[in-house]
């Protein structure tokens, strides 16, 4: 009974110190911003946003009219795929006796207020075939308007030689197909996958959940982290907490809860932000993934070892440093340990992968995630990353707890 | 004579090779407002971080007493409230919600915390304060929010480092009167000071420390006649003749850091 009344003293302990920081963070905007809204709109803006951008900007180019200068003759055939492209055509002498490519004078036009955007050199030589051209097309790549003038006349130029291509063909009796692809798929070839949408949908998550997992857990802890123990070490809020009758391990984990709490909301919201963006992306017809029960049961016990093995290492070094900026410089970079074998993991072969990679910390979840997310359940394979993963949680906890021990955090920083 | 609440017995603390107190004993009692007076480094506020059991002695003890009965210092903190000097205010919440934060650590019902912080508050003339966010509080408004906070739980003990530090004139008077009225009533409050008139004007009894060393231990009058001096400055004069140390404890800055700034100090032909 004093057992039980005890646990529960330390429990609303945790829970108060845990509710404390939590309001600490939603009153701060930053900290929202950051933790939130950030996570949330990335990969809409990255797979919307931004695509939705550049179409804007294209068809902004597209409206221009710009003016072509052909050099040398110009067969009707061509000048017919010029035509409804915005070009404004005029015609010269080709004065070039080399290499077409060479610019020689012409380069100074291009780049002069002259107004042309383009030059088209055109030379017919001769041939077996029915046609044959040399041709060149001179622009100023740093220039926005030569290069989308160079962009609609190679556009036409490849036009008129497929044309030609046919041509060509049809005079030695032959079809596009006999002569290119003569060995060609029947039908759709996506109709000849058995695996149903929803396997798909699972296997395209799995390239991307255990990434976004291991990336935004490490960051999203990283601030909350330091601002929770160097920063009040910083601030001098840390020796009048010490010195309250609540210890330092039920300090420490209404700390680490809330940590765990802003970088988890986090990871969801950059999940949801994902799946909306694809959703988005397939035109609404992402199928919904074919994961068991089991499989969310996995996974999720996977991201909360990750987050508690995470949010821990990260309360250690936090606690360590001796100023918000010592923090900051060590954990920065340190998301690349975490991040780095996230990235390689997602390249091994999950078929008669070797035991001991599900040993290797991160890896291992990495793995797990994968596994779940594909329906593999393999019973020897579950348990070593649990287990492997649990040795590793508890052990980053005693470190963090040791850490949170020191004599010498009572020191204020300021 | 009254019982002992707090007791240190030859302690001695050191971070690394600095030795901030050496053999300090002294005993405090239920019902005295007792004074720590020293300059800056002299083992103030690693005393009153002993006896909260933020620091753990060296060597000698330090111990706590609930009913007679001795007890590890650790578990004082249920009857002790701390004033560190740096007040420790979260900006983010208002003043009440920073006292709430810590009544509900010591286990204090809200309404039994808001009660007495309203009562404390009214002296301090801050009542109207309370649900302010603590960004941008005077000193004074931050030192009269951490008081209002060690005073919530209803501690037996209070422990202040330097409360009038950088306070107005009102405010510091407010303070003293708030601590002398405490004790008036039978508390226990140990305040460290550099000021010996207020140290005189508030403490029953005032422990003299410099160099990390008890000087001397006893009401303002015995100091003076002790020394035969007309003012408890020039008792102050008497008792610490020696010159004050000018190191203080530092934290322990780390081995790859101390060893690369000794690396970059020679390389600079600078010496520490």
């Amino acid at each position: 009974m004093v057992l039980l009344s005890d646990k529960k003293r330390h429990l609303s302990r945790v829970i108060i110190v845990a509710k404390k920081e939590l309001v600490d963070f939603v009153r701060d905007w930053r900290t929202v911003l950051a933790m939130i809204l950030v996570p949330l709109l990335i990969f809409p803006a990255i797979f919307i946003a931004l695509p939705l951008f550049l179409q804007g900007e294209a068809a902004e180019l597209s409206a221009y009219e710009l003016s072509v200068e052909v050099q040398g003759e110009l067969p009707e055939d061509l000048s017919a795929h010029l035509d409804g492209r915005g070009l404004v055509i005029t015609l010269s002498e080709l004065t070039v006796n080399g290499t077409l490519s060479e610019p020689g004078p012409d380069a100074d036009r291009l780049n002069s207020e002259e107004g042309v955007h383009a030059i088209l050199r055109l030379r017919q030589v001769d041939s077996n075939a029915s046609q044959s051209w040399y041709y060149a097309i001179l622009s100023d790549s740093t220039d926005e308007l030569s290069l989308e003038a160079k962009t609609r006349t190679l556009d036409a130029v490849l036009t008129w030689e497929s044309d030609v291509i046919n041509a060509t063909l049809a005079e030695n009796n032959l079809t596009r197909e006999e002569a290119f692809d003569p060995i060609h798929w029947d039908g759709d070839q996506g109709a000849a996958d058995v695996a149903s949408g929803g396997d798909l949908a699972a296997m395209s998550l799995a390239m991307f959940i255990p990434l976004v997992v291991a990336m935004w857990t490490t960051t999203a802890a990283i601030q909350p982290s330091i601002d929770l123990t160097a920063g009040e070490r910083e601030r001098g809020t840390m020796e009048a907490l010490l010195c309250t009758p609540t210890s330092r391990a039920d300090l420490l984990f209404g700390k680490w809860l809330a940590v765990a709490i802003v970088a988890c909301v986090s990871v969801l919201g950059q999940m949801v932000g994902l799946l909306f963006a694809v959703n988005f992306l397939t035109g609404g017809g992402l199928e919904a993934p074919s994961i068991s029960t089991t499989g969310i049961l996995l996974l999720l016990l996977s991201v909360i070892l990750f987050a508690i093995f995470v949010v821990a290492i990260e309360l250690a070094v936090a606690v360590r440093a001796h100023s918000v900026r010592e923090a900051g410089s060590i954990l920065g970079p340190m998301v690349l340990i975490f991040i780095g074998p996230t990235l390689f993991a997602q390249f091994v072969n999950l078929q008669g992968i070797e035991l001991w990679w599900f040993v290797l910390p991160i890896f291992n979840i990495t793995l797990a995630m994968r596994e779940a997310l594909m329906g593999i359940y393999d019973p020897v394979h579950i348990f070593m990353w649990v287990s492997t993963s649990l040795i590793y949680a508890i052990g980053a906890i005693w470190w963090a707890s040791r850490q949170f021990n020191r004599e010498d955090l009572v020191e204020s920083l300021s | 004579m009254n019982d002992v609440l707090l007791e240190v017995d030859s302690v001695t603390k050191s971070f690394g090779d600095i030795v901030a107190l050496s053999g300090v004993s002294a005993e405090f009692r239920a019902g005295e407002v007792v004074g720590l007076v020293g300059g800056n480094g002299a083992g103030k506020t690693t005393l009153l971080r002993l006896l909260c059991g933020l620091y753990r002695p060296t060597s000698g003890s330090a111990k706590g007493f609930i009913e007679g009965q001795s007890v590890d210092i650790y578990k004082m903190r249920d009857v002790v409230g701390v004033v560190p000097e740096a007040t420790g205010l979260y900006a983010r919440l208002t003043a009440w919600e920073n006292i709430q934060y810590h009544s509900r650590l010591n286990g204090i019902p809200d309404e039994v915390a808001w009660t007495r912080t309203e009562r404390f508050a009214k002296l301090l003339d801050f009542d109207s304060d309370l649900h302010r966010p603590t960004r941008g509080f005077s000193r004074g408004m931050r030192q009269k929010t951490a008081l209002l906070r060690a005073l919530s739980h209803g501690p037996k003990i209070l422990l202040l480092d330097e409360p009038t530090g950088g306070l107005d004139v009102t405010s510091a008077r407010m303070v003293r009167s708030l601590v002398r009225r405490l004790g008036d009533e039978g508390g226990t409050v140990i305040y460290s000071t550099h000021n010996l008139a207020e140290a005189q004007q508030v403490c029953d009894r005032i422990v003299i420390i410099h160099n990390g060393t008890v000087r001397a231990d006893g009401a303002p009058e015995d100091l003076m006649t002790e020394t035969n001096c007309e003012n408890l400055e020039e008792a102050y004069v008497a008792f610490t003749g020696d010159v004050a140390r000018t190191n203080s404890p530092v934290e322990d800055e780390g081995r790859i850091a101390r060893a690369w700034r000794r690396l970059l100090t020679k390389r600079g032909g600078s010496s520490e």
